[in-house]
């Protein structure tokens, strides 16, 4: 009981100090500095409390930016959609004007533990085009205020005799209107064990019980962060996607990476299309948080043939094709997943077959892998119309064998949108349609 | 119209303004650009032509010390004594740009001296004397070189400066809570005075570089050095909270836990942001632009300061107790008054915090070990606690025109008269009380119960939450607070 009352005394002075004319924010990469609690006053002087926060970024010097970040924004259309991202940093002013008392040096013997804790406090705010910085700031402070809250109750909660739990941010982009939203985990306890948690979050915001947005792969990743992995995420949306008459454009839904022919200095060029596809989707099933298990390599999928009994084992270090009864035996084998298998006899039949990949990019919204006549390809979206039958495929290429670089990706169509001419017409098609699990 | 501007650190070579002067007729400061559209094309191409040879010649030529005149009859009267050799230090301010001498202290007497010791310079006496002036310096002044007054021969005085030097110069950093900077002067210089002949021989040493041979300088006084110095001044908070180990809770332990806190305090506050009358300067710019020259110049500096950005190792541990040592101080440093840098400022002024904190601390542990507190406070299982106040800083302006102040510090039960004596025997300085200045701290009232810091409140009014996020987000990212306020205390049950 003790020993929680001086947890939450400590929080309570933590909160003080926020609120504190102590507590200044640092624009990053920029001179700017705000105080927070005396009205939003600012330096350099030109800054004013009634400063329009999207005024800030001519302060702000940029850094390089990445070559796909940049070449979208320029883009007339995509501005809008773009968010900007401005980067704060939290200090604590320590000079403050007289009068003053000099120092005391107290000495304290007592038996007792000591704790020392850094506590990663990162909280966001969303602001409008017509938000000052007064403005931001009194959201600012109100939500470090509360983050920290929420971190005394996390830590409470986890504390068991003398071992202490860190609480950590993590930020959740929630379908609109809710927007980004952030939760307090404690550090090291797995997604597994915080399932009642998520349960809680999904009644609290209203989400469905059937998919997951809480866990911390579902973590937002802000724009202005590069991807330490170096693959490029949904190429596609750099994309114009078609217009038919009548007809509506269904996406997969989420985030993947794009893994083609000689990445990750494995040369599978002429062989390798269907585990790029499949490496594809095991990119999806990770980053939406499904699975914690890596991008499998060509060896690691070959061996888990070997060990469902589909091939022998000489087929690891081969070069031998895989198709899609293989991505699905995959898939179900190292990731736990069930995949629906869609058969056509003709190329010239999968125009027919807007409906079913209309309805599965609706609810699924996964990648589908395409095996048939001599290629594999992985088909992210259809534009369909359901009065003309008009069709086209969003398809993303896994035999690129050049760098990532999303102009050219996107320029010579190595994810763009294809006819129904792309189709061998008289060759058979297996898709492979990966189902999400129902939980959160 | 043509013009050039000389470099400042050619001029403040005697040659170069001798030479100068012999091709011009007119008198021009080195600070404004020099107008030669009056002069014939090959005087101009003679006076570049021989400005590129003294550049040349300016690493050869040495440093140039620029000394308050009055440290000239300082150092005469010292001659006139019987006493033979007479060693001291010289105070003052080295910057890549320029060196400045304020002012000359003496060694003072040892009063249990034989008379044979008399004669010879103790370099324990010496360097400890350099210790405790040192404590007494703001910052931007520093212990920049030692004298010695003495017929012997020049070599042998050389020989002797230098040990001195080295000793005084070593003693004095091995105390620094801080890292050497790589744009910090490591020269420094020994003046050798011949009472009788009243010669001075002028020499730089780099204490950098234990082999390090001596290098001819300039010594130049002038009267008026420091009245348009600038000052730069801040009260700063401290809040340390540190934990005592298990059962060994001695002044001797405290000791060292707090040397270990106060590093890890020095380097939260060197690598804390730095304003200067609110703004925050670019590196390079200079302080006193927009100035006008000869004026006297305060600063007021803000520092702000966050965790480390690597994150200190979360630990749970058994103490047996804690130290803590909570306040603000006023710290202050004096800048030269040719065209000094922002980054000096904030350098010299983050030196002065530092510095004042770990004086007071040590000067209290200092008392503690020598009244005899081992005895108390080990191996008790009682809960004790104890307070101390520690000295509070007072300052005394130098006799020179200008803000230069030396420093001081009292306990709450010294009297003002204490201090003066302190500033006579160490510093040599005639101080009155009433010339003291003590208003820039107050002493702690303690009246025998808990003092608990009061948290400031501030209302806050909960905002309208504003849901639409068209166009720009902020987001805070890894914010730390201070460690301070994250300690808890867990009492065993």
């Amino acid at each position: 009981m003790l020993v929680r009352n001086v947890i939450s005394r400590t929080f309570e002075t933590l909160r003080s100090q926020v609120k504190s004319e102590s507590c200044v924010l640092a624009v990053s990469d920029s001179p700017v500095i705000i105080w927070p609690n005396k009205d939003a006053y600012a330096t350099p002087e030109e800054i004013t409390p009634s400063t329009l926060c999207e005024d800030m970024h001519q302060w702000i010097q940029a850094d390089e930016q990445e070559s796909s970040g940049k070449k979208s924004s320029k883009k007339k259309s995509k501005k809008s959609s773009v968010a900007s991202v401005i980067n704060l940093r939290l200090m604590t002013e320590v000079t403050k004007p007289g009068p003053l008392s000099a120092p005391i040096l107290t000495k304290t013997v007592l038996k007792s533990h000591f704790v020392s804790v850094t506590l990663p406090l990162d909280c966001v705010v969303c602001t409008g085009r017509s938000d000052t910085i007064k403005d931001a700031c009194e959201q600012l402070i109100e939500a470090l205020t509360h983050q920290l809250c929420e971190m005394e109750k996390v830590t409470l909660q986890n504390m068991k005799g003398m071992t202490l739990l860190v609480p950590e941010p993590v930020h959740f982009l929630l379908p609109e209107p809710k927007g980004l939203v952030t939760v307090v985990y404690p550090v090291g306890v797995p997604d597994s064990q915080l399932v009642a948690q998520r349960k809680e979050l999904h009644q609290q915001f209203e989400l469905p019980d059937d998919r997951p947005y809480f866990r911390r792969a579902n973590a937002y990743h802000f724009p202005n962060e590069p991807y330490k992995d170096g693959y490029l995420r949904n190429p596609h949306l750099a994309l114009t996607h078609p217009t038919l008459d009548n007809g509506k454009v269904y996406l997969v839904q989420g985030i993947y990476s794009y893994h083609h022919y000689m990445q990750d200095r494995v040369d599978d060029n002429g062989w390798g299309c269907a585990y790029r596809s499949l490496q594809t989707i095991c990119s999806w099933f990770q980053q939406q948080g499904y699975v914690e298990l890596p991008v499998p390599t060509h060896k690691e999928i070959q061996q888990a043939l070997v060990d469902v009994g589909d091939k022998q084992a000489s087929f690891v270090g081969s070069r031998q094709w895989i198709g899609s009864i293989e991505v699905q035996a995959v898939l179900s084998h190292l990731l736990g997943l069930t995949s629906k298998i869609l058969f056509v006899s003709q190329g010239a039949e999968l125009a027919s077959k807007g409906r079913e990949l209309a309805n599965h990019f609706l609810t699924e919204g996964t990648p589908v892998m395409i095996g048939g006549g001599v290629l594999a390809h992985t088909i992210l979206g259809v534009a369909w119309s359901e009065t003309t039958g008009q069709i086209r495929y969003l398809i993303l290429d896994p035999h690129y064998t050049g760098a990532e670089d999303l102009q050219v990706i996107t320029d010579k169509g190595w994810c763009g949108w294809k006819g129904p001419d792309f189709w061998d017409q008289t060759a058979y098609y297996n898709l492979c349609l990966p189902q999400r699990p129902k939980v959160i | 119209m043509l013009t050039i501007s000389i470099p400042s650190h050619l001029l403040r070579h005697r040659r170069a303004t001798e030479i100068c002067q012999c091709i011009f007729i007119f008198f021009w400061s080195a600070d404004e650009p020099l107008d030669l559209s009056k002069l014939p094309a090959f005087l101009v191409e003679v006076l570049a032509t021989v400005l590129l040879l003294l550049n040349i010649f300016h690493e050869i030529m040495g440093r140039g010390y620029i000394v308050q005149d009055d440290v000239e009859g300082y150092l005469s009267k010292l001659c006139e004594q019987k006493a033979d050799p007479v060693t001291g230090l010289l105070i003052g301010q080295s910057s890549t740009q320029r060196d400045f001498v304020v002012m000359a202290i003496r060694t003072p007497q040892k009063e249990e001296s034989a008379a044979a010791a008399r004669n010879s310079v103790d370099k324990e006496w010496v360097t400890e004397h350099a210790r405790q002036v040192s404590r007494m310096l703001p910052g931007g002044l520093s212990v920049v070189g030692v004298f010695i007054i003495t017929d012997a021969d020049a070599k042998d005085a050389l020989t002797t400066l230098r040990q001195l030097l080295f000793a005084v110069e070593n003693l004095i950093s091995s105390e620094h809570l801080w890292d050497p900077a790589d744009d910090d002067v490591t020269d420094c210089v020994t003046l050798h005075i011949n009472p009788k002949t009243r010669k001075t021989v002028c020499r730089t040493f780099d204490i950098k570089d234990p082999k390090s041979v001596a290098k001819p300088a300039d010594w130049k006084y002038q009267s008026g050095l420091c009245s348009s110095w600038a000052t730069v001044s801040c009260s700063l908070n401290v809040d340390m909270l540190l934990p005592l180990p298990n059962n060994r809770t001695s002044t001797g332990n405290m000791e060292e836990c707090l040397k270990e806190g106060l590093k890890a305090w020095a380097h939260q506050i060197e690598s804390g942001l730095c304003l200067i009358d609110g703004k925050r300067l670019p590196e390079d710019s200079e302080l006193t632009v927009g100035q006008r020259r000869n004026v006297r110049q305060t600063y007021t500096a803000q520092l702000l300061i966050t965790t480390e950005n690597k994150r200190l190792t979360d630990v749970i541990e058994q103490c047996g107790g804690s130290v803590s040592v909570t306040g603000a101080i006023h710290s202050r440093a004096y800048l030269h008054s040719n065209k000094p840098k922002a980054r000096l400022a904030e350098k010299l002024l983050k030196r002065d915090v530092v510095s004042t904190v770990a004086t007071r601390v040590q000067m209290m542990l200092e008392e503690l070990l020598a009244s005899d507190q081992e005895s108390k406070g080990s191996c008790r299982d009682k809960q004790q606690k104890e307070l101390f106040c520690l000295p509070h800083r007072i300052f005394c302006p130098l006799k020179v025109s200008g803000p230069l102040c030396v420093c001081d510090y009292q306990f709450s039960d010294e009297g003002l008269s204490e201090v003066t004596e302190r500033l006579k025997e160490m510093l040599d300085i005639d101080a009155a009380e009433e010339d003291l200045d003590t208003r820039q701290e107050m002493t702690f009232e303690i009246t025998g119960c808990d003092i608990t810091p009061e948290p400031t409140q501030e209302k806050v009014e909960a905002p309208e939450h504003k849901k639409n996020y068209i166009g720009v987000a902020m987001a805070t990212a890894v914010a730390l607070l201070a460690t301070a306020a994250s300690m808890l205390y867990l009492n065993d049950i």
